[in-house]
């Protein structure tokens, strides 16, 4: 079935922190002057904000107590330290968080449970060791990985990537187009924490391998950062100062077979993400050839290759090629502007935020100096296809 | 080498698993109701739904081919000595059951997409093993 939803609830405003390798004061205190900042951006008042969706993960496999207001932001504290007792706060809780908490706000927006949901995502970076864990025993789901050593999401992402390189006989060196391009963007946004700091391929080259075939700068880095956007519906949005953004259509990764943890063999990757995208495109009503800013989420670089396939964007075992032949630089009309926002390796481990920020600043125009000429649709991807979520963005109803 | 490896803490679902493994023996859980292999075993049955899917823990080869490797260089767990290989193996009895595991045969043995290992077991502790891979022409 379509969206019933499909274009009726917009973006009307956003904010977005520096963002920062570790903040100084607060996550809280970061996360609600952005919110304050969205709100005013949106030309609303705050308490004309009556629905608040994020998800609190904090994507860190280390011993890390995780406090409300310190280390996260739930919508929960963020309504509850701005004075506001909303109609609706709710928090997403699988993968793709990002897309997840866009999807229940256009839910709540099209159902008329809230007028004006305020979508944050704010990221912290601890200062002990990112994915350190000091763990004896491992219960639960992780007894069946760590006692072996598998543990943390490079390990997981390294298993996939490899998979990919041995099966369609790809390099690991084609992967330096992506981090360059990625970082070539980002160094162009004045608040990603690359700003001014472009990337050469030698670098990309020369960056340590942390689990073979995965090097350091095939890794986002772990930030201090929050961002808010306003949605509203498609009618309110027409009264309010920026052009609206609409959302177009979702989709999420649907259940794949039981793995153990953290283990993503890549024919679960490329047949669950067949369904995400049929999802999508179901919901949307277009189709990859009408896409003009397809942002794929590179919280690590394979990513770029895998949802440039699943989406229809490049053959399947084919986007090695395709970005080593040019076919990513978003300084070259011919080519797909895929990381044009600087992406997660360009900004910081903003968890999707780049993505979406790029579809609503190109397709409403206030992209500045960067603005692209004739963008019409976006896409914006977060986490992995088979799990992760994606939405489709337009600047026109249809 | 000051701190241990993480041990698995069995439970009631992974008890006879971890019984075997200290005898270094591989069991995986069948389910009693449609009959199919489901690693690991959780609470309900992975291939039927099953709610009650009263597995029972039959011994396996512990053969099977290598679907993708990993070179860990940098360990986030204590205990354990960098760099090493983990390998994702599809199991001869049933090739949608994976199980991921560290080579034994060190860093730079030869690798390849199908290439054929065999269960070994590392012991952790008094009565307490993990199974491992080892490539299947090693003695």
């Amino acid at each position: 079935m379509t969206g019933g939803y499909r274009n009726r609830v917009a973006i009307a405003g956003y904010a977005h922190s520096d963002i920062v390798r570790h903040a100084d004061r607060p996550l809280g205190a970061l996360t609600l002057e952005t919110a304050r900042r969205a709100v005013a951006d949106a030309g609303l008042r705050p308490d004309q904000i009556d629905g608040f969706t994020s998800s609190t993960l904090l994507p860190a496999a280390g011993s890390h107590a995780v406090e409300d207001g310190i280390s996260a932001v739930s919508s929960a504290w963020l309504a509850e330290h701005l004075g506001l007792n909303p109609r609706f706060a709710s928090g997403f809780q699988g993968h793709g968080q990002l897309p997840g908490s866009v999807a229940l706000a256009v839910n709540a927006i099209a159902s008329g449970a809230a007028d004006h949901v305020l979508v944050h995502r704010a990221l912290h970076n601890p200062t002990a060791r990112y994915h350190g864990n000091t763990m004896r025993g491992a219960a639960g789901a992780w007894q069946w990985t760590a006692p072996q050593g598998y543990f943390g999401p490079l390990a997981m992402i390294g298993l996939t990537y490899n998979e990919y390189l041995e099966r369609f006989g790809a390099c690991r060196e084609s992967m330096a187009a992506v981090a360059v391009e990625a970082r070539k963007n980002g160094a162009r946004i004045p608040w990603s924490y690359w700003h001014g700091r472009p990337l050469a391929r030698e670098q990309y080259l020369a960056s340590p391998l942390l689990a073979d075939p995965i090097c350091r700068l095939d890794c986002d880095i772990p930030i201090d950062g929050a961002a808010a956007f306003v949605l509203t519906s498609a009618e309110r949005a027409r009264d309010l100062p920026n052009r609206p953004v609409y959302v177009a259509g979702y989709a999420g990764g649907s259940p794949t077979r039981l793995r153990v943890p953290l283990h993503w063999p890549l024919d679960d990757l490329y047949e669950t993400g067949a369904e995400t995208a049929r999802r999508l495109w179901a919901a949307a009503g277009v189709g990859p050839a009408d896409v003009d800013l397809p942002q794929v989420y590179d919280g690590f670089s394979p990513l770029v290759y895998l949802w440039l396939e699943v989406l229809g964007f490049c053959p399947v075992g084919e986007a090695h090629r395709f970005v080593q032949d040019g076919g990513i630089d978003s300084d070259s009309p011919s080519a797909l502007p895929v990381l044009s926002g600087g992406g997660a390796l360009g900004n910081g481990r903003m968890h999707g935020v780049p993505q979406m920020l790029e579809c609503y600043l190109q397709l409403s125009g206030r992209a500045g100096a960067r603005q692209r000429a004739g963008v019409s649709i976006g896409l914006a991807c977060h986490a992995s296809p088979h799990l992760g979520g994606v939405v489709v963005y337009g600047n026109e109803q249809w | 080498m000051t701190a241990a490896r993480p041990v698995p803490v069995p439970d009631e679902r992974s008890a006879p698993y971890w019984e075997a493994a200290a005898e270094h023996r591989l069991v995986l859980a069948r389910c009693s109701s449609c009959g199919e292999l489901s690693h690991p075993p959780d609470v309900v049955c992975a291939s039927c739904h099953h709610p009650d899917p009263r597995f029972v823990f039959e011994e396996v080869s512990g053969r099977g081919a290598v679907r993708s490797w990993v070179v860990v260089r940098e360990s986030f767990l204590p205990g354990f000595d960098v760099p090493f290989v983990l390998v994702d193996v599809a199991m001869d009895e049933d090739d949608g059951v994976r199980l991921i595991g560290r080579l034994l045969d060190g860093p730079d043995a030869p690798l390849a997409l199908g290439e054929r290992v065999r269960v070994a077991f590392e012991d952790l502790a008094p009565g307490v093993a993990v199974p491992a891979f080892t490539l299947e022409g090693t003695p």
